[in-house]
């Protein structure tokens, strides 16, 4: 459970003059799911085209383990990479000798009872995004790259969607490595959070410890100064405080009635935080 | 089978929530003894859980002895060595617990809360 899968070192890229990500060091068990947040522009992207081998950094290393050959490293961007005229047969076929797959795991496509005989382009965005995701798993993946993806897809293949990492995460022990906006399906999902901004990280924590440290408290006075927040909303019916990082003893001391959140709303907060951060600089 | 939900928003630890629930199952007999609990792989899709969180609920029921794992074939509900009156007896109460610490929230006197206690006695 503790291996690493993946290794970054130093890690740098620069597009121009702007600083995509500027010395990034971080490592990934074996199994693990993480989830990438972070506003746009925080290099979220740029850092998970580095891991998939698409772009290559100006400085750093990418260490998988000696396991993992470059055939188990999947990738899936909105950017759908797909020849449009070929049947989905032809696209499979292409996909397995293109990463030469000699043993693929088929079972993702039968799930999904698609014509194969059809072509790409007659497939909606939503169902292309699922085959493009079964594509994948045929490569029995030791680790998932997910660039948010699930944002076009429909509420039924989202569901779809979702049941075949399961199956992947337990069939294949994947590591899965997303970035994610839309949250209310996956949210469970991931055992572990990497914020991102201005390309660095300045959050890594399991997630049940972040539930644990980010509360909500709906007021309409000022919060004492002992209670931090990261991030204050503020409108005519009252205050919203992001407490962070949260203390049992608040409780205790205070009269306020701090809520847990759910991940996408702890998210959501640590990233509005930054933005108001950003306003006072 | 199983009848329980998440709730994503709780303070408490989604695999906790799993271990509750199952727990609660065995405790109020809709699970019995040498029953077959869904395999892991099943309950994580039901739930939208990551598969590992599944794993850690059940091999902490294997550890507390709710459960025995037979390799290959599954995990199955184990009641035979336990004294599942006390156990009863210990969810009731934490549950008990957490109902007086709201009440008392509100404001509610112990007598309060025992003439409601009879109200609904004698409806029942």
């Amino acid at each position: 459970m503790n291996e690493n899968v993946l290794e970054v070192r130093n890690l740098k890229v620069r597009f121009g003059k702007k600083v995509a990500l500027g010395d990034i060091d971080v490592q990934f068990r074996k199994g693990e799911s993480v989830v990438i947040a972070g506003s746009n522009g925080a290099g979220k992207s740029t850092l998970l085209r580095c891991l998939a081998g698409v772009i290559h950094p100006d400085k750093g290393q990418i260490l998988y383990a000696k396991d993992v050959p470059r055939e188990k490293i999947a990738f899936i961007s909105d950017g759908l990479s797909l020849f449009e005229n070929m049947t989905l047969k032809q696209g499979l076929d292409f996909h397995l000798r293109t990463f030469h797959i000699h043993d693929p795991d088929e079972s993702f496509f039968q799930q999904l009872k698609f014509s194969l005989n059809q072509k790409i382009k007659s497939l909606s965005v939503g169902e292309r995004t699922l085959y493009h995701l079964s594509l994948l798993l045929s490569q029995k993946p030791a680790v998932l790259l997910i660039d948010e993806i699930i944002h076009a897809v429909d509420p039924y293949l989202r569901e779809k969607f979702l049941e075949a990492v399961i199956e992947a995460i337990d069939k294949y022990g994947t590591t899965m490595i997303t970035i994610n906006h839309t949250f209310s399906e996956i949210q469970n999902i991931p055992e572990r959070v990497l914020m991102m901004e201005g390309g660095r990280f300045i959050l890594d924590e399991k997630s049940e410890s972040l539930k644990a440290k980010i509360k909500k408290v709906v007021t309409d006075v000022e919060l004492p100064a002992e209670i931090p927040f990261v991030f204050k909303k503020e409108s005519v019916v009252g205050k919203e405080y992001f407490v962070y990082p949260f203390q049992d003893d608040f409780r205790r001391k205070y009269p306020y009635d701090f809520q847990s959140l759910e991940l996408g709303e702890i998210i959501k907060a640590l990233i509005g935080g930054e933005y108001a951060k950003k306003r006072m600089s | 089978m199983i009848r329980f939900s998440i709730d994503s928003s709780s303070s408490v630890p989604v695999f906790q929530q799993v271990i509750q629930a199952i727990k609660l199952e065995i405790l109020s007999g809709r699970l019995q003894n040498g029953d077959q609990l869904p395999p892991i792989r099943e309950l994580a899709k039901i739930l939208k859980l990551n598969p590992n969180t599944v794993a850690k609920a059940y091999y902490t029921l294997e550890e507390e002895g709710f459960i025995e794992s037979k390799r290959g074939s599954g995990n199955w509900v184990n009641t035979k060595n336990m004294k599942l009156d006390s156990f009863r007896r210990g969810m009731l109460e934490d549950e008990f617990r957490l109902f007086l610490d709201r009440a008392l929230m509100l404001g509610a006197g112990l007598e309060d809360i025992k003439n409601l206690m009879e109200r609904y006695a004698a409806n029942e």
